[in-house]
């Protein structure tokens, strides 16, 4: 008997372990919080380029994370890409409409990010808002042709 | 020593039938193992399946069990026929059987007494001190309610049959099928081992098969003896019968003489041309 | 020519028949109807099979970990990118080294040695015995070790991304002096909860049934001989594996590929 109650503490630790282990997956390897969804609202913007922004990559104001990119699919009106951001619901209501929402990229070979720059006006953007004021992503090919083109050019 | 036993032959009667094997065919591979067997085993009595080595004793065993299915020919227990039962009746058929096995096949994994407790664990829903009593009555029955703690890899042959014998007969079954229950065995065990499934089959009445090859031990206690032999049954009778058969070939079987009938080479080209030939490198 | 024809038909034929007498005995025994002690029986299997086993998965975690961060870094380096180390261990290790190395130590530690152990069961008509008392073999034996299998390797698996993981960061952050911060963060903004973790614990899923599957069929299947078992046991390692590695690229096709 003592050895069988041995053995279920074992088995017993063991599927703890693993439940611990996918735990510190979820929240420390792939950054997962818990309570997301309602504590967010939703702004979308429309890019001419995305580059290699994806679902998830972050939404950054002053270089700080305060939201997350939760979906990027092409406008059939526009024929470009609509981005839809997760955004931090503390925010809602103080992001002036004016603002604008460019495609960055961390460092030279890094990810890429959507930033958020803060306009002046007044009027502030609600949850389901488009950011009128957009810029796309920097794609390198295209900087080098404008660069070569420029050099031939002179 | 088993002397007084040599009268029960005159007891044999035929009037209740428990299995009846007819007109059993199987075969494995190329091999036809039975070619038409039919037995009928009486109730309550000892019956004895004789024969050489390698003409499938332990087959007709397991085709008795349900475990093989025949290519023709059917067995029926207790007017059911084994080999049309569903899964689940054939299981619950199996509960009113016990089987003993050439090796004991004891579940390595539980001890003498959980062995014992087993059958009576999966099929009843006994208390355990109630479980525990006839687990224990079992083994006492075998002589071994001392060793009730050991793990079966610490017994010796004889001893690991003996317990297989107990859990065979734990929910007194009405069938037992031995499968060899003498062979490899020192004298004193399979003294022991005669006496003991002489003694249980009365004890408990039930009615047994025994296979064997060992004719002394096993003429011995048997009420009623099939002696099988290239798929057929050979000859049939009480023990007393068959020690005076005038058949050659039950002759050389029952007293165990080493050339007859049955040869004692295996078939072979002519033994002189054989060791010539290797000189020429043939095989 | 018709001798070579025939030959292949009857190795077919032998095939199919396997391959259809492994799909009953799963299906067989996955459905039987756990008994009164099955819960018991599980239990001892998830000792023998998970326990047992978890030593050399987190052992061999650890040194895949670390090899990483070390291959890693000298690779990234390169590019002024070993912030991105954090990102490329676990993304190695959750979506693939994680469930395929488990699988395959699993498949040497834990399928081989069940392979074994029914086999001996096998031989010495431990199986058989169980059937005359009138016990399902495949539900009191391979049920509660197909399911111990099936639930285990997702576990181990886990064990083995976390501490290869921090394998990794041993190497890359405390030895090799990649920020920490960035090891981290990067990792976080870069693995997803749905695609990357879930789909790699889906993977080991699959292979846990698999490998286990495997293992119990070798044994219950095998020639009653010390022969027999033998080469029963090197089936189990070497169908296993191929099976792992195959399916791998199936599965790793439908989940990252651009097919869905």
């Amino acid at each position: 008997m003592k050895r069988s109650k041995m053995m279920e503490l074992g088995v017993g630790l063991f599927v703890l372990a693993g439940i611990l282990g996918m735990v510190f997956l979820g929240l420390r390897v792939s950054g997962l919080g818990f309570g997301m969804p309602q504590d967010t609202y939703t702004l979308q913007a429309n890019f001419a380029n995305v580059g290699g922004l994806k679902s998830g990559s972050r939404v950054a104001m002053a270089g700080v994370t305060v939201g997350r990119v939760s979906g990027i699919r092409l406008d059939p009106k526009w024929l470009d890409a609509q981005v839809t951001m997760e955004i931090d619901e503390n925010l809602e209501g103080k992001i002036p409409r004016d603002s604008t929402a460019s495609i960055l990229t961390s460092g030279l070979l890094g990810e890429q990010y959507v930033g958020l720059s803060v306009g002046g006006s007044p009027d502030m953007l609600k949850d389901g808002d488009t950011i009128r004021d957009t810029q796309q992503a920097l794609v390198l090919e295209e900087l080098i042709q404008q660069f070569v083109s420029n050099m031939s050019g002179n | 020593m088993f002397d007084n036993y040599r009268d029960v032959g005159e007891r044999y009667v035929t009037d209740t039938t428990l299995v009846d094997v007819e007109g059993l065919h199987f075969s494995r591979g190329e091999n036809d193992i039975f070619r038409g067997v039919d037995l009928s085993i009486p109730k309550g009595k000892i019956t004895a399946i004789m024969g050489p080595s390698g003409t499938g004793k332990t087959t007709l065993l397991k085709l008795i069990g349900g475990q093989l299915v025949p290519d023709a020919g059917r067995v029926c227990i207790d007017g059911e026929d084994v080999h049309r039962l569903s899964r689940r009746a054939l299981f619950r058929m199996r509960r009113r059987m016990g089987m003993l096995f050439q090796s004991g096949a004891l579940f390595s994994d539980l001890s003498v007494f959980e062995n014992v407790a087993f059958p009576l664990r999966v099929h009843t829903d006994l208390p355990e001190a109630m479980v525990r009593d006839i687990v224990l009555m079992k083994l006492q029955a075998v002589g071994l309610r001392g060793a009730r703690s050991l793990s079966p890899a610490e017994l010796s042959g004889g001893m690991a049959r003996r317990v297989a014998l107990a859990r065979a007969v734990a929910l007194d079954p009405e069938l037992v099928l031995y499968d060899e229950p003498f062979v490899g065995q020192d004298p004193i065990s399979m003294g022991v081992l005669v006496q003991l499934v002489k003694t249980v089959n009365q004890a408990l009445g039930l009615t047994a098969v025994i296979v064997s090859h060992d004719i002394k031990e096993t003429l011995s206690i048997a009420d009623y003896v099939y002696i099988i032999a290239d798929g057929q049954v050979m000859a049939h009778g009480t023990p007393q019968t068959l020690d005076v058969d005038s058949d050659a070939r039950v002759k050389q079987f029952v007293h165990g003489e080493p050339d007859g009938p049955v040869p004692f080479h295996y078939p072979a080209p002519d033994f002189y041309r054989d060791i010539l030939a290797v000189k020429g490198g043939g095989r | 020519m018709i001798r070579s024809i025939m030959s292949l038909g009857r190795g077919t034929l032998e095939t199919l028949s396997a391959l259809g007498r492994a799909a009953m005995f799963l299906v067989q025994a996955a459905l039987a109807v756990p008994s009164r002690e099955g819960w018991h029986l599980w239990l001892r299997q998830m000792h023998f099979i998970g326990v047992m086993s978890l030593a050399i998965v987190l052992v061999s975690g650890l040194f895949i970990g670390m090899v990483l961060g070390l291959q890693g870094f000298t690779i990234l380096v390169g590019f002024g990118a070993e912030d991105a180390l954090g990102q490329m261990v676990a993304l190695s290790l959750l979506r693939e080294l994680g469930p395929v190395v488990t699988a395959l130590l699993f498949a040497g530690r834990a399928g081989s040695a069940l392979t074994a152990e029914i086999g001996l069961m096998k031989a010495t008509e431990q199986l058989t015995s169980m059937e005359m008392i009138g016990v399902d073999p495949l539900r009191r034996i391979v049920a509660p070790r197909l399911w111990a299998g099936f639930v285990s390797m997702p576990l181990l698996a886990v064990g083995f991304s976390v501490v290869g993981i921090w394998g990794g960061y041993l190497v890359g952050v405390q030895w090799l002096g990649v920020f920490d911060g960035s090891y981290w963060s990067n990792m976080q903004s870069n693995v997803t909860f749905v695609d990357d973790i879930l789909n790699g614990m889906l993977k080991s899923v699959v292979f846990g049934l698999v490998v286990t599957w495997i293992a119990v069929f070798q044994g219950y299947d095998l020639t009653p001989t010390s022969e027999g078992i033998s080469r029963a046991t090197t089936r189990t390692v070497v169908y296993s594996s191929l099976a792992v590695l195959g399916l791998d690229f199936v599965l790793t096709a439908l989940m990252f590929g651009e097919l869905g």
